[in-house]
């Protein structure tokens, strides 16, 4: 071959080689950019997978924090040592030597295993969400800027003077919180959803603690009932809103401070009058609202049919002879809990219970002579004004005459993986404009105003007896609680303590004119709200009910919009006042008593209506329930039947209105108070009438109106052949196995909304009505911590639905829920019997 | 050849498990590199590369399986990943993760190596060839 065409070939050989070699580094370089960018920055769903995934600092550290072992620390700030102990189950026992550093090691060990909780409770109340999951969450940010939670904790926080105990703890507190995140910053042992998310904290402020109280008071006390009232008022007339959504419950209820009732001479009762109108331009802005804040993640506000309950013996009637006392608070439930559970030991404090992660101290416990629970008083905090604007008078209102700026405020809201958001603020003299649609309208909320509740709670938890703790409860504003007591002389007690904001006129239930007359002017009198000191009857109780009865003097909210029916009342007033002793044992299967209050008055009168009326199927499933013991029972085929029935029947009742009166709010949303009514009216043998049987001419005053209507016996017939229908349709032909663990689960979601890291579903017992509180399909709320005292014994025992780690890979994250789900307890071990107990581990956390 | 790969992948293993273990996650990366510059073939240099990267990481996964337990937590991580608790799914996706900064690393090294001098040429280390 000649040389030449041999150097040619050589030459298009390494030709091809090198361009071989060029494609070889570009498919390299793309593969290796393609593993760089998931591994640096994530691909899809997936977060970046390298710092996620890191054996040694990403998420498989969660193993590592699993872990708990007895350590010594040192923590910056303290004072002295601190001695932590931690039970089996992870309850922990605080001894410190000064109150600072009790405060800062309940923030470090707060920390410890709920600082992702921490954080999300923060931003959710400063309108940061959306800096770390994007603008899923923006709605929620924007809403909780223009609310202001951030403005009130601000405002509060100026407000305490340098020596100010709840300043010096909020400090300390902080510091203990910092002390941990500095740690895991130090080890690269960040909790495992920050490293998912990609972002680490930011410091922790006194100011995130104020927050956090602020998420607690607007999930329990921010609502939009008068702009639901306004909707139902402008579509079904005044009358019949009258009628159905009255100021005083319709229905037999308990209230446990029946008067009689003191009051000012200046104080004018406000009863429901020649109703206003309600304009086109409100109504649009009621819908607005309404619809904005259903479109809410869960929790955020508080809805109908809140539920909790708490009681107490007297020393007189409990078998020990000591005071008897239970509280079961209910709320939304999730992995973790809203509660840590600990107890605080200093010069100052030794008290044992349960806080919210992010706040120093205990809000529901006991300390050495006194014990406290609470539930939501349910009275009116949120009002709504209708602000009078025109075209002369652009970016102004008119108040008192005057016309006045808006205050403006300005925010952004940093978005991840978007653009941040620019959101501006426009505040009236009665609080934010929450929406400029239809007609301008603001909101006073009461959890608007500044307050010293952590001030407060300090007293309760150094109170020795009632007086202290009446006296430190003066200062509480918002929620309003109904704070149960019991102490270690016998001695028991119940106060709605909080702001009851009056108006100088109007309606209240309503958005009122915005124009000056209609504004709040104060508050009831702390010796004037509902409260009651070793009544008569030895017990006292509350269960959201209305706490007074229709001669109390003062306007606290409507009577069935927002209070509960009063079935979960009723049963424990039943139970508390049976004749006989009562022991701790009695307070525990009060607190999981299925019995529906409801059933047992409705279910009599059903089976009048349908005797000798049917056959077959139907008359099966009527045995069922002629049979039964009202009992919410897993195994209960009658409780199913009842509950179907029920719903069916106030759908019978209602919808035909809803229909054709247009209603815009769902049915479904006013079943409390519209089954309160239908109760009442089963009760006097009376039905509602169906829209189509009134006259034009009589339309807007019926039902009061005589006009046609089914007899009671047959709308219950109706009612219960479509209940037999759609349960053979739901579950088959045989009524036994319409049992109600098909139909009624629960469910205890993870915080993050991480499905993998639910709880459940799993069939439960109980429904909305029972004092075992279950509402929902499947139940997400219920009894969020239970506690029974029994001071004579000087036996405490509590649990609660979760378990005291965030950490899924813990043994703490769910360990409690079966205890909880059984209906058993476990003691409430002071410090000394902690650190003696088997498998507890010791913290030595040195300055 | 098989020594010096042996040598090649004992070294960058030791090396990248330690860098992981300081939080400096990509170092299979930089060692798979370091690598297919130094191996003239890419049949050896690419599984080496791979082979430490999966070791410095699934090596320390063995490490806490064996200090902590990883059980609970691999279940926690396949739930938040929307795989249930399937607790083979993360460690799987984790291996995965240190085997394939390994491999690209050692594929870039020694495309870019090729690229830069003939085979034998003027590279870092140059090994004999087997059978010659």
């Amino acid at each position: 071959m000649p040389q030449n065409v041999r150097d040619s070939g050589w030459l298009k050989l390494r030709a091809m080689k090198g361009a071989r070699s060029k494609v070889n580094l570009v498919a390299a370089v793309i593969v290796s950019a393609a593993v760089l960018y998931a591994a640096f920055f994530g691909a899809g769903p997936l977060p970046p997978l390298g710092p996620t995934f890191n054996p040694a600092t990403g998420a498989w550290t969660m193993a590592l924090d699993a872990t708990i072992r007895n350590e010594t620390l040192r923590l910056a700030g303290l004072e002295q040592p601190v001695k932590v102990t931690l039970e089996s189950d992870g309850t922990t026992h605080i001894v410190a030597q000064t109150d600072h550093d009790l405060f800062l090691a309940t923030g470090y060990v707060h920390a410890r295993f709920r600082l992702f909780q921490m954080d999300l409770l923060r931003r959710q109340g400063e309108g940061r969400l959306s800096e770390v999951v994007g603008k899923a969450a923006l709605e929620s940010d924007r809403f909780e800027l223009q609310l202001g939670l951030l403005r009130t904790a601000q405002l509060e926080w100026s407000a305490l003077a340098p020596d100010h105990r709840a300043r010096k703890a909020l400090v300390a507190y902080s510091q203990g919180v910092n002390d941990r995140i500095a740690q895991v910053e130090a080890d690269h042992q960040l909790p495992v959803m920050f490293t998912l998310l990609g972002y680490h904290p930011r410091p922790w402020t006194p100011i995130d603690s104020l927050i956090v109280k602020g998420d607690m008071t607007q999930t329990l006390n921010f609502n939009d009932t008068p702009l639901v009232m306004a909707l139902l008022q402008q579509s079904l007339g005044p009358n019949l809103t009258g009628q159905w959504f009255p100021l005083v419950p319709p229905n037999p209820q308990s209230p446990y401070d029946p008067g009689p009732y003191a009051t000012q001479p200046s104080v004018v009762p406000i009863v429901a009058t020649a109703a206003q109108p309600i304009t086109d331009q409100a109504a649009l802005a009621a819908a607005d609202v309404h619809q904005r804040l259903a479109a809410l993640p869960a929790g955020l506000v508080a809805t109908t049919g809140g539920a909790s309950n708490n009681w107490a013996v007297a020393g007189a009637k409990s078998t020990n002879g000591g005071a008897l006392m239970a509280g079961d608070p209910h709320l939304h439930l999730t992995l973790p809990a809203i509660w840590f559970q600990l107890s605080m030991d200093s010069p100052g404090y030794h008290t044992s219970g349960v806080g919210i992660p992010g706040t120093p101290g205990v809000l529901i416990g006991h300390n050495q002579h006194i014990s406290w629970s609470l539930t939501d008083a349910q009275n009116q905090q949120t009002f709504y004004y209708l602000e009078h604007e025109d075209s002369t008078h652009p970016g102004q209102y008119l108040w008192n005459g005057v016309w006045r700026k808006y205050t403006m405020v300005a925010y952004d809201i940093p978005v991840h993986g978007g653009p941040t958001e620019h959101l501006a603020v426009k505040l009236s003299v009665h609080g934010p404009v929450i929406t400029e649609r239809g007609q301008t309208t603001s909101v006073w909320w009461a959890g608007n105003i500044p307050s010293q509740d952590l001030d407060v709670l300090m007293g309760i938890n150094q109170a020795a007896d009632y007086q202290a703790f009446r006296n430190a409860l003066k200062g509480w504003y918002s929620p309003t609680h109904n704070f149960v007591y019991a102490d270690d002389r016998g001695n028991i007690g119940l106060i709605s303590a909080g702001y009851y904001p009056q108006v100088a006129a109007g309606q209240p239930w309503l958005p009122m004119a915005g124009t000056g007359e209609n504004d709040i002017i104060g508050t009831i009198p702390f010796d004037y709200i509902p409260q009651a000191y070793n009544p008569p009857s030895n017990f006292i109780w509350s269960a959201n009910q209305r706490q007074v009865t229709a001669d109390y003097p003062y306007y606290i909210g409507t009577g069935s919009n927002f209070f509960n029916p009063g079935y979960r009342s009723n049963e424990i007033k039943r139970v508390l006042s049976q004749t006989g002793k009562l022991s701790a044992a009695d307070m525990m299967a009060l607190q999981t008593d299925t019995r529906d209050f409801l059933a047992g008055e409705i279910t009599p009168i059903l089976m009048q209506a349908l005797a000798g009326a049917l056959t077959g199927r139907d008359q099966q499933a009527a045995d069922l329930l002629g049979a039964w013991d009202n009992r919410m029972e897993i195994s209960s085929a009658a409780a199913t039947i009842w509950w179907t029935f029920w719903q069916e029947y106030i759908a019978q009742s209602f919808d035909p209105w809803w229909k054709a009166k247009k209603v815009s709010v769902d049915r479904s949303e006013l079943n409390d108070p519209l089954g309160q009514y239908l109760e009442a009216l089963a009760l006097a043998g009376k039905t509602v009438c169906a829209p189509p049987n009134c006259t034009a001419a009589v339309a807007s005053a019926c039902p009061s109106v005589a006009c046609e209507r089914l007899s009671l016996t047959l709308a219950f017939r109706k009612a219960f052949s479509t209940t037999t229908a759609k349960l053979t349709r739901q579950f088959g032909a045989d009524p036994k196995k319409w049992t109600w663990g098909r139909m009624h689960q629960r469910t205890v979601e993870n915080l993050a909304q991480i499905k993998g890291l639910d709880y459940g579903p799993r069939p439960d017992r109980g429904d909305a009505n029972t004092p075992l509180a279950a509402p929902g399909f499947p139940s997400t709320d219920g009894p969020s911590w239970r506690m029974v005292v029994d001071w004579g014994a000087g036996t405490f025992q509590a649990t609660y639905p979760g378990g005291q780690s965030e950490n899924p890979a813990s043994n703490w994250y769910s360990d409690r829920v079966d205890t909880w789900w059984n209906g058993e307890y476990a003691a409430m071990l002071t410090s000394d019997q902690a650190a003696s107990s088997r498998g507890a581990k010791a913290w030595s956390l040195n300055p | 050849m098989r020594l010096a790969a042996a040598a090649a992948l004992t070294a960058g293993t030791a090396v990248a498990l330690v860098a992981v273990m300081l939080g400096v996650w990509w170092a299979p990366f930089v060692v798979g590199i370091a690598i297919g510059i130094a191996f003239p073939r890419a049949r050896i240099a690419i599984p080496v590369g791979a082979a430490a990267g999966f070791l410095a990481w699934g090596l320390l996964l063995v490490a806490d399986q064996i200090l902590y337990g990883l059980g609970p937590a691999a279940q926690g991580l396949g739930a938040i990943m929307g795989f249930g608790r399937q607790a083979a799914i993360p460690v799987i996706l984790t291996c995965m993760v240190g085997l394939l900064l390994g491999l690209s690393g050692a594929w870039l090294g020694c495309a870019g190596r090729s690229l830069v001098g003939p085979r034998g040429g003027s590279h870092l280390l140059q090994w004999p060839r087997e059978g010659r």
